[in-house]
């Protein structure tokens, strides 16, 4: 389908008047927004050199379509810079694909919001946080590349709350959820290597996270210990599901897995052990159900699936494990997956900067 | 000060509603399920209704393997040859 011209306001050459006019049209988060004055959105245009009504993501049921302009719009708003722009358009890139189906995910009564984790040395590039307050706020580019994503789901996909969008409770994330995976003493490949980018590429990955569950541990100091408060964070009965889910682990936390020579894949394996609960459990709960347990226990059942209890997600590698956050505090996160199941499933891209500089 | 519209530069896609039936009366049901728990249950519980009151007749029972995306255009086409209307619902 043909596009046609973006449209162009014209307002009062005053600025609280074209924030207020921003308001009016109902292009906010119910934040106030940077105008999106034409010559900023060239500006952020420029950082990525293939024409303007290229298009990044689709959406599958009223095929509105995302260009790189409409995104640059929403990047302005967001308050982001044009190095940020790589980034949001990537994850874009990767929350077009069917398996991430951010339709569902954005309309859902479930209340996710797109996890944003950006990997590689793009992160330290464009100045993102991986550090202390890794969820924020402070950080301009986590906080507005993650205010882009929402703004760009409002106003070209018209995901809007109570019409489109059906969130029950919605999510704090719906505002913003971007982070940066902490390579400083990370004693574990980077996601953007162990996704198989090559050497000094970056990459941003997609999860439509369903909440933030902090999980503190001061007294631990064996893996098996602090793994454990993990995996029962993620198997309570509010949050278990056969979907994926997403760790990172505290500098602290982390440091007791380092020393132990613990790597990310017997992580990912003992959380999947532990992160479960008896079937009968499930019944008492009203949360038991024939087809996912089948689902779980059938013929592809991975080996460490245990009889008579259902696990968290289908297998070791349904749990993202990486490293966040200040040096100091044993508290790490768990952030459940969108609803009760596998409507959604993480998704990765490649940050290209196709600016006149060099590619990341 | 001129500003962009943030707004999708994609025309409006063009939507007709099917035309109306003539009559209930011996006509034939399509049922679409979404997967979720009480899905089908409920839909057949509400053809029943017709199936009781119009003397309607179920011909076609068919399940979206993912609640929350749009179901495939097969699907969709498949049903259409079949049935006269469909029920589908979300059932949670």
């Amino acid at each position: 389908m043909a596009a046609v011209s973006p449209r162009i306001h014209e307002v009062p050459d005053d600025l609280f008047a074209a924030m207020d006019f921003c308001y009016e049209q109902g292009w906010t988060d119910g934040l106030p927004v940077v105008p999106p004055q034409v010559d900023r959105v060239k500006a952020m245009l420029a950082a990525d050199q293939r024409p303007a009504e290229t298009v990044v993501a689709r959406h599958p049921a009223t095929e509105l379509e995302l260009s790189l302009h409409a995104a640059a719009v929403n990047a302005v708003m967001a308050g982001c810079l044009p190095e940020y722009f790589p980034v949001l358009v990537a994850a874009f890139e990767a929350m077009d694909r069917p398996d991430f189906n951010f339709h569902g995910s954005t309309a859902s009564t479930g209340g996710s919001a797109p996890l944003l984790i950006v990997s590689g040395p793009c992160a330290d590039e464009i100045g993102m946080n991986a550090d202390v307050n890794l969820f924020g706020p402070g950080n301009r580019a986590n906080a507005t590349i993650g205010r882009a994503v929402r703004l760009i789901l409002r106003n070209v996909f018209q995901m809007l709350p109570g019409i489109s969008d059906k969130s029950t409770q919605g999510n704090p994330g719906k505002y913003s959820f971007c982070i940066a995976e902490r390579s400083r003493g990370n004693p574990w490949p980077l996601l953007c290597e162990a996704q198989g980018y090559a050497k000094g590429a970056s990459s941003v990955t997609v999860f439509a996270g369903g909440g933030f569950c902090n999980v503190e541990n001061h007294g631990g100091n064996t893996p098996e210990q602090i793994l454990a408060s993990v995996a029962d964070a993620m198997a309570n009965y509010g949050c278990i599901t056969l979907g994926q889910s997403v760790v990172i682990l505290a500098p602290e936390h982390m440091r007791i897995l380092a020393d132990a020579a613990w790597t990310r894949e017997r992580a990912q394996a003992f959380l999947f052990t532990h992160a479960r609960r008896p079937a009968d459990g499930m019944k008492g709960v009203g949360k038991y159900r024939d087809s996912e347990y089948d689902k779980q226990h059938g013929g592809n059942a991975h080996g460490l699936v245990e009889p008579g209890f259902v696990h968290r997600g289908l297998r070791p590698d349904d749990i993202l494990i990486t490293m966040g956050g200040g040096d100091a505090g044993g508290h790490s996160c768990f952030i459940p997956s969108w609803s009760r199941g596998r409507g959604s499933l993480i998704q990765h891209a490649a940050i290209i900067v196709r600016s006149d500089s060099q590619q990341t | 000060m001129q500003l962009y519209s943030p707004m999708s530069t994609t025309p409006k896609r063009q939507a007709f509603r099917a035309p109306a039936l003539a009559g209930l009366e011996g006509t034939r049901i399509g049922i679409l399920e979404n997967n979720k728990l009480n899905a089908e249950e409920m839909l057949r519980e509400v053809a029943a209704l017709f199936t009781e009151r119009h003397g309607c007749s179920v011909r076609m029972l068919r399940s979206k393997a993912n609640a929350s995306a749009p179901a495939p255009a097969n699907t969709l086409v498949d049903l259409a040859q079949d049935v006269d209307f469909l029920i589908t619902g979300l059932g949670d």
